[in-house]
């Protein structure tokens, strides 16, 4: 079975769980064979979808507003982003507002967005409606979730929807060796003026 | 390989032991055979003949065939028992290993070839490489069998085989001689099995796959040799006999556990143990005399020789040296009761030492001499195997009186081309395959008594002196580091079933030998094992069956130079060697960029011209057929790419990495960054971890800043930015300890971003910055999506920060410089470039000639990457035979524009720099007459505007 491997970058406010999430997504059903990474902020899981396997590089970005300028370097070729916000606050999701924002303009063309509500198990202190949210992805065709990576509801769920709106390779009688690499770079385009 | 062996003999000869068993297994096999066939239908006159070559061959091993024979004498090249299977296999490549090839016409190939003839190709269907091999139609339904060849990391193995080998070749070559798993052994064509010289071969190899169809495949099919190739045989046959005569070394193999013995220091080599199956069923027999220590015994009556005779061939045996010095202890009486409780075997008549024909050619007598010698080396020598390494450097004077004499079963140096090599270097171990095995394999018991026949009628009154009773000293030869012997862990014991006869016939001759003493030296010199590193060559060949005895020794494989390592080395030599076109590319750019680092812009831009060049090249290796034998008979598909990838870091970045560097700073330097870098981090570090983002976690302390300081210093003495990133990664490991040793929890980005950023500026190394952007831009692009690619824009962003610090906090936004930064590295991972052609590399240059009446010619001319336009203008004019190259000049040719090109503007930069743009547009180089502003220029019709510079 080929293996693809797929960068995913985390984006979000601080604070509101994205690596929580991810830590949560690796480290239930650890798998032993895979060599761990060296820390929380680069994690790796591999998940079967179809006849692919598809190995979720993921990237997390800090949050604090002095690096924002650097996220361009993080979700450059990214096939996928979590933009994670915290249901309890309605700030993170403001933001989220700003980082679809400015996906659309850098970001890679066909980059598939997924929103995550985190803290779910929060839910008394919900400052951001449900339905709100639902009804923002919609509008941006993005994969709208709410997790609790403390209970690790919807965690799992969350990564395989993005899985599968990963379009399978087009070539399937492609070489082995081309499956390994990234299909999804963007193209040059005269619009990236980061 | 002979030729690389014979090359960097060194070098190579060690640790490909295992391969020179097989070399020597297959050539002597395949020869014995035709010698068989030969004599066997040979008249007497023939044989006569054959005596004389014999004789000389005689002479030529004697005087000639010393340690370095193989290496400097020519002559033996000449000789076709000198090439071994695998250089044979090596040599005609182009002919069998045709990976492109697809089913129905590898069917085509081999459906009219014999059985057993085969090719190498990958399928399709399997999406692997397979052996394709005629079948026998008799007792097979399909003609053309294909056995898939796994490839795993490092090995190359059959599909259902527990052997594995360190490169494609040496996995056909043992198919040669061994089924394995096969119905039958792979045989290659007459043509390169009877090639005599290595030019035969060649010339065999540049038909490549029209060798197939050729007259030479279809005539040496028929297989009937014609009288000079029986001439020939004969010759060897005779050269071979006499050699063996009067060398009298111990042809044998090694069984697994003994070979396993090797193993602290000596080659890893294994026998099939189907094949080891195969020999134990066979009869016993008469021919082999196993006499130990014949050479020392060469006073010895030949009798005492003989009666060393094996007598059943349980295994294959060794000629380990520890099996030796084991026999020696028990010759020396350490392990006299048990040895002699055991009886030894029955002596059969030694099938050549008497003379029932003493034709004696007149040369033989230089026999008796060369014979004396050979008595008188070993009485100091003898048994010295604890000390062997050193005997054999003294003996490199005369190497043949060494390996003639030696104690130890050791054949002469005349083993195959490779295998004589190490005697040069002092460092020989032979290995001798009994001529039992080697008769099994060929199995025509008639030949082999035709054979025998044949060498009674060669052998001389002088020989019979001499220690005899066996036709071939060299059947079997394995060379190996020499400190082998040095190197046997004591603990490893010889099992009893593994050697008996041996054992048991070296004890008595060496009883009445009366070389006990020294071997009781010998053994009480030996050190205790010392698992020494090998760095030289080295071969992973990892027999499943075998596994469990060599755990002991697995430490051994770490320190065995793996195949990736020797094809890196490989690539690197031939990167130096100007006589190949990757040489000369690789070379020409080290020279231009050790003259030019300064011509670019940007370290940035200098950076990335080097990145596209290690690309290019790559791919340029994988394009051409320069790499021999291709790299993927070398290298299992999956780890071409990163096996090329560090053969260029080897090759281009580490020869260039001082330069770079200096570069690099230059810009620095003097475009303010470094002192505008240093100022900030001198501020960043006044800063407290609060300040700088991070909230919570506990930061590393002095010492531990101290501590990574030094790792950063550490990398910034590598070359490869692989390695480079590897430490990296370790700081950021360090990093992470010291944050959740404090509290206990995992840490995101959110807490290591700013950590990391921290301690960046307590660092305070502005040297990090070029060190960094050295790696992002030199890295394997496939690796920028890893975890080495994440910390490294960690590492990045946060230099970033702390270079723009004030800026930062004054604005908080990035300077647009390092927004322009990024973009442009986003454009070079992100820029889909088109796999080079050959004249997209710097030496070459396609330039049209344009002229009014016969429009265009392109030719593609060699341009050295600094040439200027006045240069390369002189060029054409002779190229294109131009008589007016006055007024003749270069344009450049776009799709927007025609520019004259300037006498001292560089072709191939522009070129480089017309590549480098994201998006590539169509140019083209053109020389053409200047247009006289006057005329109606005929270059117009081609492209409007033209614009003189």
């Amino acid at each position: 079975m080929a293996i693809r491997e797929l960068k995913v970058c985390l984006l979000g406010d601080t604070g509101v769980g994205k690596s929580s999430i991810v830590c949560r997504f690796v480290q239930d059903h650890f798998d032993h064979n895979i060599s761990p990474t060296i820390g929380a902020s680069f994690l790796t899981k591999t998940v079967s979808c179809g006849n692919e396997l598809h190995k979720f590089l993921i990237w997390d970005t800090a949050g604090q507003e002095r690096f924002h300028s650097l996220a361009p370097m993080y979700y450059r070729g990214s096939a996928a982003a979590v933009i994670v916000y915290d249901i309890t606050k309605l700030d993170s999701f403001q933001t989220l507002k700003k980082w679809v924002k400015e996906l659309k303009e850098h970001g890679p063309e066909d980059i598939v967005v997924a929103i995550a509500g985190n803290k779910n198990d929060l839910g008394d202190i919900r400052e951001v409606p449900t339905k709100d949210a639902k009804e923002f992805a919609e509008s941006i065709a993005a994969i709208f979730i709410e997790t609790s990576a403390r209970n690790a509801v919807n965690v799992e769920e969350l990564f395989q929807s993005i899985s599968r709106q990963i379009p399978p390779l087009e070539n399937t009688d492609v070489d082995s060796n081309e499956s390994f690499k990234i299909t999804r770079q963007p193209l040059p385009s005269s619009r990236r003026c980061c | 390989m002979a030729t690389d062996a014979s090359l960097k003999p060194c070098q190579m000869d060690r640790s490909s032991s295992f391969f020179k068993l097989i070399d020597t297994f297959s050539t002597e096999i395949s020869e014995l055979k035709q010698e068989m066939v030969q004599t066997a239908r040979e008249p007497d006159t023939k044989l006569l003949q054959g005596l004389e070559g014999e004789v000389s061959g005689l002479f030529l091993q004697s005087s000639v065939c010393t340690g370095a024979a193989g290496v400097r004498d020519s002559g033996y090249d000449s000789l076709g028992r000198r090439i071994s299977v695998l250089d044979r296999l090596t040599h005609t490549h182009p002919v069998w290993l045709l990976l492109p090839l697809n089913d129905e016409e590898a069917k085509r190939i081999l459906q009219p070839q014999p059985p057993g003839t085969f090719l190498v190709r990958r399928s399709s269907k399997l999406q692997k490489k397979v052996i394709s091999m005629r079948m026998d139609t008799d007792s097979s339904p399909v003609t053309v069998r294909d056995f898939p060849v796994t490839e795993s990391q490092y090995t190359f193995s059959l599909e259902g085989s527990g052997i594995s080998f360190a490169d494609l070749f040496r996995l056909v070559a043992f198919c040669c001689i061994s089924r394995d798993v096969l119905p039958f052994t792979l045989k290659l064509p007459g043509a390169i099995s009877a090639a005599k010289t290595t030019t035969d071969l060649e010339e065999v190899a540049k038909l490549g796959i029209r060798f197939w169809d050729s007259k030479l495949c279809q005539k040496k099919k028929s297989s009937v040799p014609d009288g000079s190739a029986v001439q020939q045989g004969v010759k060897q046959a005779g050269q071979r006999r006499s050699l063996g005569d009067n060398l009298t070394p111990v042809p044998r193999t090694r069984t697994p556990s003994q070979l396993e013995c090797s193993q602290s220091n000596g080659a890893l080599c294994f026998i099939n143990p189907l094949f080891l199956q195969t020999h134990r069923s066979e009869p016993a027999s008469t021919e082999i005399v196993t006499s130990a220590a014949s050479g020392d015994n060469c006073a010895l009556s030949h009798s005492s020789s003989s009666s060393t005779q094996v007598k059943s061939h349980t295994r294959p045996q060794s000629i380990l040296r520890r099996a030796i010095s084991k026999e020696y202890a028990r010759n020396n009486g350490v392990n006299r009761g048990e040895s002699l409780s055991r009886s030894p075997p029955p002596r059969p008549p030694p099938p050549r030492t008497i003379p029932s024909r003493p034709a004696v050619p007149i040369k033989q007598k230089s026999m008796p001499e060369t014979g004396v010698s050979w008595i008188k080396m070993p009485q100091e020598k003898t048994g010295l195997l604890g000390r062997l390494s050193s005997s054999f450097s003294s003996l490199t004077l005369s190497p043949s009186s060494l390996s003639l004499s030696s104690p130890i079963p050791m054949p002469s140096c005349h083993g195959s081309r490779a295998s004589s090599i190490p005697d040069a270097e002092g460092q020989l171990c032979h290995l001798a395959l009994e001529d039992q095995i080697i008769e099994q394999a060929v199995s025509q018991s008639l030949a082999k008594q035709a054979l025998r026949n044949a060498a009674l009628e060669s052998r001389s009154p002088a020989e019979e002196g001499s220690p005899i009773g066996r036709e071939r000293l060299s059947d079997i030869s394995i060379s190996t580091s020499s400190s082998d012997s040095l190197d046997y862990t004591p603990s490893f014991t010889l099992p009893a079933a593994a050697s008996p006869s041996r054992a048991d016939s070296s004890l008595e001759e060496e009883d009445d030998d009366g070389v006990g003493v020294e071997s009781d030296q010998e053994l009480s010199i030996e050190p205790p094992f010392k698992p020494k590193k090998r760095h030289s060559a080295g071969t992973f060949v990892l027999p499943r069956a075998l596994k469990g005895h060599l755990r002991k020794v697995s430490g051994v494989f770490n320190s065995l130079m793996t195949p990736e390592k020797r094809a890196v080395k490989r690539i690197v030599e031939q990167s130096q060697n100007k006589s190949t076109y990757f040489g000369c590319l690789v070379q020409d750019y080290m020279s231009f960029m050790h003259e030019n680092c300064s011509c670019h812009e940007s370290g940035l831009e200098l950076l990335q011209t080097v990145r596209q060049f290690m690309t290019q090249m790559k791919s340029y290796l994988l394009q051409s057929s320069e790499l021999n034998p291709p790299i993927e008979s070398l290298i299992p598909e999956d780890q071409i790419d990163q096996v090329l990838e560090k053969a260029m870091h080897k090759c281009i970045l580490k020869p260039l990495k001082p330069v770079v560097e200096a570069a690099l700073h230059n810009f620095q330097v003097s475009s303010g960054v470094w002192q505008q870098l240093k100022e900030n981090l001198a501020l960043a570090k006044t800063k407290q971890p609060q300040e700088m983002g991070v909230d919570g976690a506990m930061p590393p302390d002095p010492v531990a800043i101290e501590k990574i300081r030094q790792k950063f210093h550490n990398m910034s003495k590598m070359y490869s930015p692989e390695k480079k990133v590897s430490l990296l990664l370790r700081v950021c490991k360090l990093i992470y300890t010291i944050m959740e040793d404090n509290s206990g929890r995992m840490y995101g980005a959110d807490d290591f971003l700013p950590m990391l950023t921290y301690v960046l500026a307590q660092c305070d190394m502005p040297e990090l910055d070029t060190e960094i952007q050295y790696m992002m831009e030199l890295l394997d692009p496939s690796l920028l999506h890893g975890e080495g690619g994440y910390y490294l824009t960690s590492a990045y962003g946060a230099m970033s920060l702390i270079k723009n610090f004030q800026e930062e906090q004054a604005a908080r936004v990035l300077s647009s410089e390092t927004h322009n930064t990024l973009h442009q590295w986003h454009r070079r991972r992100t820029a889909q470039r088109s796999t080079p052609s050959v004249d997209d590399f710097q030496n070459y240059l396609r330039v049209a000639l344009q002229e009014p009446d016969s429009g265009c010619t392109a030719k593609t001319l060699q341009v050295r990457p600094y040439a200027t336009t006045e240069e390369v203008c002189q060029l054409c004019a002779e190229k294109f035979k131009v008589h007016d190259p006055d007024n003749h000049a270069l344009f450049l040719l776009t799709e927007e524009s025609t520019q004259q090109l300037a006498p001292d503007t560089h072709p191939q930069k522009i070129k480089a720099e017309l590549h480098s743009r994201p998006q590539i547009q169509a140019f083209y180089f053109i020389y053409r007459r200047i247009q006289n502003r006057s005329l109606t220029a005929p270059a117009d019709e081609f492209n409007g505007n033209s614009v003189p510079v």
